[in-house]
């Protein structure tokens, strides 16, 4: 049997839905918009979606898929507007299709990093992020659940694929490309690695972007 | 989205509290609308969301043209702490506005424990607490719910409450209030007019003068206004609003679910219960359209659980239909449906094998008390026959997991009720050893103890509660005779049911103490995260108020109480009756067996109390 993907973006207030109540916001969504969809086996059965990928609340995306399989009769291209019509405010899904290319070559997310300086991005911040990133390494504690004391150590360096660092006024924005998986690197810890070696740089508040999701070769995964 | 606000809530837990967005929420062209209203709900968003009253009054007052309601919670500690050092003032979910720029703030009085968040909102809206010092139109706070027929220890600080059901008199309201916002009346004339609408009381139109020994001396009206503020109702369930098209949260809430409200009051006379009294009389919902909405209910939000929701489901005549109707589509649509508030004595078969569709859930069941004597005097009127043949049923049905609620600290209880409910815990394991199909999977009986507090409006509401170190010992002496390993037992701590008594029952004089302990720290009374007895002591020793005057102490037949001023419909005769008949040990029949005349009828003009026939 085929499975379907959906591509959404997630922004404004639903930004800070966390992963596990968006999984359930979609189930209940298919059920609102009356798209049939399968269910998981056993005792108590819910609609099977998936989301391969988990966005850390707060941030925003313009490129998330959701995996799941039609059941009904439904067509693929009015699943967008049907889930619209039945979704919170700023979910929307752009497209549903046939799940072509499985999750595993999913290899890299770019992320956009805004850092925002009330009294203006400090002289030589983008110099100085650039110099960082492009050290030999760059170890961080990770929190972690398996690891003893609840911390684990990972150097950021080998998961940066790419990264260019731009200042403009008020704010530097970075653009990120960073290993989606296996293990992922969350550029919330880029974030915490410029607090601690450039406090100068450190910024007043962040915000932190998905813009697209890209395969090994770094083309476009879908 | 508010700039500041994007920023503080990735520092907050659980931030989607604080959002709005949600399906199904309201938004509505600011230019459009000319009366905006805050909804408050004086807990967090999970509790709030889970409160169908809540649903109800937003369905209701947003279908109103021109009228935009919104919700509004209780922020967590760590919200309020980052609302205060920005400057983020409590605002609406729907608009992020600030509510001290609304026309009308309404709370939503569910439990006593939760007065301190009213205060606390009221703060974090910039507003000044008492009404006296609110001086303009608007905001206009008002208040409703069950704890508004003892309005008393808020008095100072609401402007104006409403008794009973909101879904006419909320819409009276608001007309008033746009009517007087379009004449620009005083603040005075708007409330000297609400106290002629039914149901509205306005306390700052009453004088409260005390005897000497603390009790009240006499309330006298002013301005026009009523001796006494009957309720309102809706007279017929089947064509009032119900929100089938309501907001589906997109975090998890409480009561993550349909609530089909199968009918308000309850037949039963349980001398205790203020919910019994208070929603007087019965007016069920017809089967068709419990039906019908129920459907709705779920297609319009995804829920795959619906529960129907009253004070004692068993007691709907026409049930095993209902439920019959909603099985024929939610079997199919794998939607499950559950039943809380089913009465031991007509659970029946039938009943039984309508909800082995869903999941097994443990049943609960509530006998309130040990001993048949001490369940006649509350007039439970449930036997222990009653009770083993429920659990006869349940567990030869298969189900091994029976919650058993009782009360410790009710009038006339001895020790030998007390150690009455270790035997009746017993008596149930052994029924269970004796039907179960598989024995070696074993049972769970859950025994809960809650301590006792006299609430207005019911027989009991002259009694005293008996001191926290008498209940702490007849939990003891329970604890000590509770045998078994099938068997677990848990009791609800002296501390907040001490409070409650003391605010359930309070008077004017209390909202001292309630601005005192606010003060000091006082919100979110109900979690353990925040509540402390130590600071409410200190408060009450401050303000030189003893927690016996109002918990403790049992009140003369012609005392004033302080909520004689509101009506539910029941006479106090009736249930000073009431009481008498419980010290004498005497049950009173159910409305179906016999009128009893509790007065709560002439409510109901034109027709007569459905619970008679």
């Amino acid at each position: 049997m085929t499975n379907h993907r959906l591509a959404f973006s997630k922004s404004d207030t639903a930004k800070f839905i966390s992963h596990l109540d968006l999984m359930r916001t979609f189930q209940r969504a298919f059920l609102r918009a009356g798209i049939a969809i399968k269910h998981t086996e056993g005792f108590n059965p819910h609609a099977f979606v998936s989301l391969p990928l988990p966005l850390p609340v707060g941030f925003s995306s313009s490129c998330e898929v959701l995996d799941f399989q039609l059941v009904g009769p439904d067509a693929l291209e009015d699943v967008p507007a049907r889930m619209n019509a039945v979704l919170p405010a700023g979910i929307q899904v752009h497209r549903c299709y046939e799940a072509l290319r499985p999750v595993k070559e999913l290899a890299y997310v770019n992320y956009i990093v805004t850092l925002e300086y009330e009294a203006g991005a400090p002289f030589g911040a983008d110099t100085a992020i650039r110099e960082l990133l492009s050290r030999e390494s760059l170890v961080m504690d990770k929190r972690s659940k398996k690891a003893k004391g609840g911390f684990t150590q990972v150097d950021l360096i080998p998961l940066i694929a790419r990264a260019s660092i731009e200042e403009r006024r008020d704010t530097v924005a970075l653009d990120l490309i960073l290993q989606a998986q296996n293990p992922g690197l969350n550029p919330e810890l880029i974030l915490a690695a410029i607090r601690r070696e450039l406090p100068d740089a450190a910024p007043d508040f962040a915000t932190f972007h998905r813009r697209s999701l890209l395969d090994r070769s770094l083309q476009l995964w879908e | 989205m508010n700039r500041t606000l994007e920023h503080i809530l990735p520092r907050v837990q659980k931030p989607a509290r604080y959002t709005g967005g949600e399906y199904n929420a309201v938004v509505k062209d600011r230019s459009q609308v000319d009366l905006r209203v805050a909804l408050c709900f004086p807990d967090t968003y999970e509790i709030g969301m889970s409160n169908l009253g809540i649903r109800i009054l937003y369905g209701v007052m947003n279908e109103m043209p021109g009228v935009w309601c919104e919700r509004v919670f209780a922020p967590w500690g760590d919200m309020e702490e980052q609302m205060r050092q920005e400057g983020i003032p409590l605002y609406g979910l729907e608009s992020g506005d600030s509510i001290a720029d609304f026309d009308v703030i309404g709370f939503s009085l569910g439990y006593e424990m939760a007065y301190t968040n009213v205060l606390n909102m009221l703060d974090l809206a910039g507003l000044p607490l008492r009404s006296e010092d609110r001086s303009s139109l608007s905001p206009l706070v008002i208040a409703g719910g069950t704890c508004a027929f003892n309005p008393e220890p808020l008095a100072p600080f609401v402007d104006i409450f409403s008794l009973g059901e909101g879904e006419d008199v909320t819409v009276e309201l608001l007309e008033l209030c746009r009517k007087a916002k379009d004449e620009c009346w005083s603040k005075e004339e708007l409330l000297i007019a609400a106290a002629q609408i039914p149901g509205l009381y306005v306390p700052s139109l009453y004088e409260v003068e005390y005897h000497p020994d603390g009790t009240i001396r006499s309330i006298t009206p002013t301005h026009g206004a009523p001796a006494v503020v009957t309720k309102r109702i809706v007279q017929d369930l089947d064509k009032a609003y119900f929100p089938t098209k309501t907001i589906a949260p997109s975090t998890e809430i409480v009561h993550d679910r349909v609530m089909l409200e199968v009918f308000r009051g309850c037949i039963r006379g349980c001398r205790f219960c203020q919910a019994g009294y208070a929603y007087r009389p019965v007016r069920p919902k017809s089967p068709e359209v419990l039906i019908r909405q129920g459907i709705e209910s779920c297609q319009n939000s995804g829920y795959q659980e619906m529960t129907l929701s009253s004070l004692s489901t068993s007691d709907y005549r026409r049930l095993l239909d209902l439920c019959d109707g909603l099985q024929e589509w939610c079997d199919p649509n794998g939607v499950s449906l559950s039943l809380p508030s089913l009465r031991a004595d007509n659970f029946s078969w039938g009943l039984m094998e309508r909800l082995q569709h869903g999941r097994k859930s443990g049943l609960t069941f509530a006998p309130e008390a040990g001993t048949q004597r001490l369940r006649d005097v509350i007039n439970k009127n449930v036997t222990e026959e009653d009770i083993l043949n429920f659990c006869r049923t349940a567990f030869s049905g298969g189900w091994s997991t029976v919650k058993l609620y009782f009360m410790l600290g009710l009038p006339t209880e001895t020790d030998e009720d007390v150690l009455g409910i270790a035997d009746l815990a017993d008596k149930v394991y052994r029924v269970w050893r004796e039907v179960t199909p598989n024995r070696s999977r074993g049972v769970k009986i859950t025994v809960s103890t809650a301590f006792f507090v006299p609430k207005p409006h019911t027989a009991f509401q002259w009694e005293g509660q008996i001191s926290r170190q008498e209940y702490e010992r007849r939990v003891k002496l329970l604890r000590d005779h509770m045998r078994g390993r099938s068997t677990a037992y848990h009791w609800h701590e002296a501390d907040t049911s001490v409070l409650e008594a003391v605010l359930a029952r309070g008077d004017r004089r209390l909202a001292d103490l309630l601005e005192c302990v606010w003060r000091k720290g006082a919100k979110l009374d109900t979690w353990n995260e925040y509540f402390s007895y130590e600071r409410w002591a200190q408060a009450m020793e401050e303000c030189g108020i003893d927690p016996d005057f109002y918990a403790c102490r049992v009140r003369s037949r012609d005392e004033i109480l302080p909520w004689s001023v509101t009506s539910t419909g029941v006479s106090p005769a009736f249930l000073w009756r009431e009481r008498e008949r419980a010290y004498q040990g005497v049950i009173t029949p159910d409305c179906r067996v016999q009128c009893t005349g509790c007065g709560a009828d002439k409510l109901y003009p034109g027709g007569r109390c459905d619970a008679e026939c």
